[in-house]
């Protein structure tokens, strides 16, 4: 079927909307979308968008994690493997996360990670026969905002709201951020890290952002002010 | 592809030149090999699969699709180091043509107006009539 931007879309539907834009200039083919010879397929069931001028993706409610290149994902160290850590990042299969691949690591000065650590890693590889490989460090060899994830508390969620909490145009972070001292790292791969100075003021954090996924913009702000306000209340 | 830049080349009589000659062997050999690349596969690959992908670019992640921001952060002095980078990446989001004014232009040049005005008629002293003070003491 014949279908357009913004419109629900199946598996196997075809969009000569793309394929006109395709004649003209560059187009970006995001998830959900395949070119073939005879037009651009929809490989997912949901909302077909388009972000000017020329990138197209299929937004689909997801739990299962696809690893794909150049995301940040957060992991669960499960295994040491000689020179190498085996991850669980919800994939198909465990990614390998070399022990070098740290700032500062060299053959002699290993990096102190035992299993059952969190870290906060990119992914440098990710095709569809191969195992997933991740690092630490980007390319300057500096760790910036990757590595271990000390003390925190960690859970799951689907990815559609990873992606509906880190687009800037989201209110939540942006009303929560005032409120009280709090750190957050957001997987690709569905999975939430957060830290805050009490517990009462994780679980707040972890319940609003939980409770956010299926909010309007200002819903989620007035539950921001509710959370806060009862947080305080506590306190006091 | 259309879109790749060809890669600069050195000119011809710069090639000639003498102690150019270990380099233009070098740019021979590179000719060659892929001249051989070519003809290799040449019966494998047609011209429909060099121009298959055309326009077309495909990109596994949401991350650029959507814009999405970089997924750790801190608040309120969580985490110092993170927030540091945060303030790193902020600085450079701003366009660098135009930077961010605290007086507007005018109230600026009405100041300065004034104080141009004020330092001509007491001009600090120069260094010459420094010197002639030192003499008179």
């Amino acid at each position: 079927m014949n279908v357009s931007i913004d419109d629900v879309v199946l598996p196997g539907d075809h969009c000569p909307e793309i394929v006109a834009a395709g004649e003209k200039g560059k187009v970006l083919l995001g998830p959900g979308l395949r070119k073939e010879i005879n037009g651009v397929f929809i490989t997912k069931p949901g909302v077909l968008r388009k972000r000017t001028p020329n990138t197209y993706w299929v937004d689909n409610y997801q739990k299962r994690y696809v690893p794909s290149r150049g995301e940040n994902v957060i992991g669960t160290v499960v295994q040491k493997a000689g020179d190498i850590f085996r991850v669980d990042v919800g994939g198909s299969c465990a990614a390998s996360l070399s022990y070098l691949s740290f700032e500062g690591a060299t053959k002699k000065n290993r990096p102190a990670i035992k299993t059952g650590d969190v870290v906060y890693a990119k992914m440098l590889n990710a095709s569809k026969d191969m195992e997933p490989e991740l690092v630490c460090v980007d390319s300057h060899g500096k760790k910036g905002r990757l590595g271990v994830l000390e003390e925190g508390f960690v859970f799951k969620c689907s990815l559609n709201l990873i992606r509906k909490i880190l687009n800037p145009h989201c209110p939540l972070l942006n009303s929560l951020k005032n409120e009280w001292p709090f750190e957050l790292a957001a997987g690709m791969n569905g999975r939430i890290w957060i830290k805050a100075n009490t517990m009462r003021e994780t679980l707040a954090l972890g319940n609003a952002i939980l409770g956010s996924e299926y909010l309007s913009n200002d819903e989620i702000k007035s539950m921001c002010k509710n959370i806060a306000v009862l947080l305080a209340g506590h306190v006091s | 592809m259309a879109g790749v830049k060809k890669k600069p080349q050195l000119p011809k009589s710069v090639l000639d030149m003498k102690f150019m000659k270990k380099t233009k062997e070098r740019l021979e050999r590179e000719l060659e090999d892929t001249q051989d690349h070519g003809s290799l596969y040449s019966n494998i690959i047609t011209n429909a699969m060099r121009s298959a992908s055309g326009n077309y670019v495909t990109e596994a992640s949401f991350i650029f699709c959507e814009n999405l921001m970089e997924g750790r952060l801190s608040f309120k002095g969580m985490n110092p180091e993170i927030e540091r980078l945060m303030e790193q990446e902020k600085l450079k989001e701003i366009p660098s043509g135009e930077m961010q004014k605290d007086i507007p232009d005018d109230i600026l040049a009405k100041k300065f107006q004034a104080f141009n005005k004020r330092k001509r008629a007491s001009s600090t002293p120069s260094k010459y009539t420094m010197v002639k003070k030192k003499k008179s003491h």
